[in-house]
């Protein structure tokens, strides 16, 4: 089992207690390189213009500008400090990657050891800045359950070493029996890409999103407020307005560019990015929640983005919400593929059928349980659209009209219940059914059913959630043939 | 002592244990603090225009500002009383049962398999009551599942129960 691309190398082997790694050394000029080119320019551009001053007057003003000696000094000195500082704060960064653990220690004057068990992993990213391209390095990003506050950081290392500690990690948290001959060697997991996404469908899907729609309300915002007022000076003030437009259509392309799905034993990889390059991987089991919405704009060409909620990744706000999308835009065919490598069963036997109607019909067709009638007066329109059906595998909530989205939470994956009823839902027999999730982009709720059928509803999920807790697998995705093995027998004894 | 309140939303077959009604007197004691605090905020261009410092205040408004405080404490603590009435658990074999509002009803199940730890909290006037709030946590933000008005010692009971029973049926994330 090994790729082509790292025959090569040597196996990555796990660390005993004594024996510590270091990040690459030109780590901290990669993370700190603006502040070193802010330098480098400010005192370059003014012994430049001084040169050049003193050039053109013919060396008259030799007192004019600062003394050549006075800059290199105070170039000199920022180099030994930034040198100082970059060195000290590499030498002090110290990883080691154990059979259970990884631990980074990290910090100069404030030391920080932090240490995650493997076998909690939720999920790895592989990210490549566009500075840490050019030399050759990445950073590995390591997710534990705690709603995305704080990942562990391994900036910068070189690709390889990247890619294989990545193997290294992944293959002990799946519980691979080690190797008795060469114990701690593992070999990459092979992947197999499942799909890609043309520059097109990215550029094409982002002038129709919802950025789009914003760039339209600012335009006939303006146009009325130009006609209004008869002064076409008034203009001037949207202009702030279109260029963060177009600063969000630019990072919304780069970001998007070149989407890659693939598959490999260790689960989902995703691959993007023009500018920086990310592979995130999700194992198994790690989605809690998928959540697959549609922009009215995008219902032309039939377009869909699938988000999803793991525990590691949290609501990710720092980083634009880009690391939740499993697939920024994609067809109702690729939207079920993608769908199939996350919820390997989806627990009905037409699941396009299911799905589809999940996605585009109103009504309750394929098992689709809506509104009822009195729930027009608070939801004159999605009444018939809000709906929830429970498969065997996953409770599927329906929601909105113009911004068409469809939740599906696994049964092993529901947290929490909750039922909800206010004054006004009373009096019309309503009541909102709501599923906790772990943070992230998706809420599960089933909008205003019936009280008869929330009720159902809040009773049958409890047990199904319960049923698929006992069944469900160990965290170790390779290594779950024990309790795969327990369930079978006492599936047979019943 | 007076019947627990329901609402169309409680399952059937579930019979709620109750919170102490000493939570009553708690919350309502701290209503009034919390009253007294806005009463003496909102009164104060009442008492400058009385004195006559601020005599251009609009006599009105010096007025109504402490009268709708007042309304609204009063509001409030009538309701109080259902309000705690309305708080109810229930241990069931999976799962903890969680009920509350009068009028914006809520029932929450927590399986004992997700909660990733419990919390008990003691502030210094529920301590002067001998109650203690317990707060169960899994891996949901969206979890809200506290319990207001527990006596001490049945608090340390449900935890120690929750504890055992979170550990024997533990599901992971």
């Amino acid at each position: 089992m090994s790729t082509p691309a790292f025959e090569h190398e040597p196996a990555f082997t796990t660390d005993d207690a004594d024996t510590w790694h270091r990040v690459h050394p030109v780590s901290p000029l990669v993370r700190g390189w603006v502040a070193v080119a802010a330098i480098i320019f400010i005192f370059g551009r003014n012994s430049l213009e001084s040169v050049f001053s003193q050039g053109w007057d013919g060396g008259k003003s030799l007192t004019g500008g600062p003394p050549a000696l006075f800059i290199a000094a105070v170039v000199g000195a920022a180099v030994v400090i930034f040198g100082v500082a970059f060195f000290l704060s590499w030498r002090f960064t110290r990883y080691q990657v154990t059979d259970e653990h990884v631990h980074i220690n990290s910090g100069i004057v404030f030391r920080q050891q932090r240490r995650a068990r493997i076998d909690r992993v939720q999920a790895i990213d592989v990210v490549q800045p566009l500075v840490a391209r050019a030399f050759g390095l990445a950073e590995l990003k390591f997710e534990v359950a705690d709603g995305g506050k704080s990942a562990l950081k391994l900036s910068f290392l070189k690709i390889g070493e990247a890619k294989r500690l990545r193997a290294a990690i992944l293959a002990r948290a799946a519980g691979v029996v080690v190797n008795p001959e060469a114990p701690g060697e593992v070999q990459e997991a092979p992947e197999t890409q499942v799909l890609a996404l043309s520059p097109g469908r990215i550029i094409g899907a982002v002038f129709l999103g919802s950025t789009t729609i914003v760039a339209l309300c600012v335009i006939v915002a303006a146009a009325v407020a130009v006609l209004w007022s008869g002064k076409p000076g008034i203009l001037v003030g949207a202009v702030p307005l279109f260029i963060g437009i177009v600063a969000g259509y630019w990072k919304n392309i780069t970001g998007d560019f070149n989407f890659r799905v693939a598959m490999s034993p260790d689960g989902v990889r995703l691959h993007y990015g023009l500018l920086e390059t990310r592979s995130q991987t999700i194992p198994p089991g790690r989605v809690q929640a998928v959540g697959i919405t549609q922009g009215p704009l995008w219902r032309i060409f039939g377009w869909y983005r699938v988000h999803v909620n793991v525990a590691g990744y949290g609501a990710d706000a720092s980083e634009h919400g880009s690391r939740t999308v499993l697939l920024p835009v994609g067809t109702l065919d690729e939207v079920m593929a993608v769908l199939g490598l996350v919820f390997p069963d989806p627990g009905v036997e037409n699941p396009f059928e299911v799905f589809g109607a999940g996605l585009r019909g109103p009504a309750d067709a394929h098992g689709f349980v809506h509104s009822p009638r009195s729930a027009r007066w608070i939801d004159p329109l999605a009444w018939r659209r809000n709906a929830f059906r429970a498969t065997e595998t996953a409770l599927l909530c329906r929601h909105g009209v113009i911004f068409r989205s469809l939740q599906v939470v696994p049964h092993e994956r529901t947290q929490s219940l909750g039922l909800r009823q206010g004054p006004l839902m009373a009096a019309l027999g309503l009541v909102d059914f709501e599923l906790h999730s772990t943070a992230g982009p998706i809420r599960p709720l089933v909008h205003h059913m019936s009280l008869a059928n929330g009720l159902q509803l809040f009773d049958e999920q409890a047990a199904r959630a319960a049923t698929a807790r006992r069944i469900h697998r160990s965290e170790h995705w390779l290594a779950a043939t024990a309790t795969d093995l327990r369930i079978e027998e006492h599936e047979r004894g019943n | 002592m007076p019947k627990q309140h329901s609402s169309a939303i409680d399952p059937t077959d579930v019979t709620f244990l109750r919170v102490s009604p000493k939570l009553t007197t708690v919350r309502l004691i701290s209503g009034a603090i919390g009253a007294l605090i806005f009463l003496a905020i909102t009164s104060a261009p009442l008492i400058l225009k009385l004195t006559g410092v601020w005599a251009g205040y609009p006599a009105w408004l010096a007025w109504a500002a402490p009268a709708f405080v007042v309304l609204v404490a009063a509001w409030s603590m009538i309701l109080i009383p259902r309000q705690v009435r309305a708080i109810g658990y229930a241990e069931r074999n999976e799962d903890l049962l969680i009920r509350g509002g009068i009028m914006f009803h809520r029932v929450m199940v927590v399986p004992y398999g997700r909660m990733q730890y419990v919390d008990v909290t003691m502030g210094p006037l529920e301590r002067a009551f001998g109650l203690s709030t317990i707060h169960l946590h899994t891996a949901s933000p969206g979890t809200n599942a506290e319990l207001n008005g527990l006596p001490a010692a049945e608090a340390a009971r449900l935890r120690e129960q929750l504890s055992a029973r979170g550990e024997a049926k533990l599901a992971g994330l």
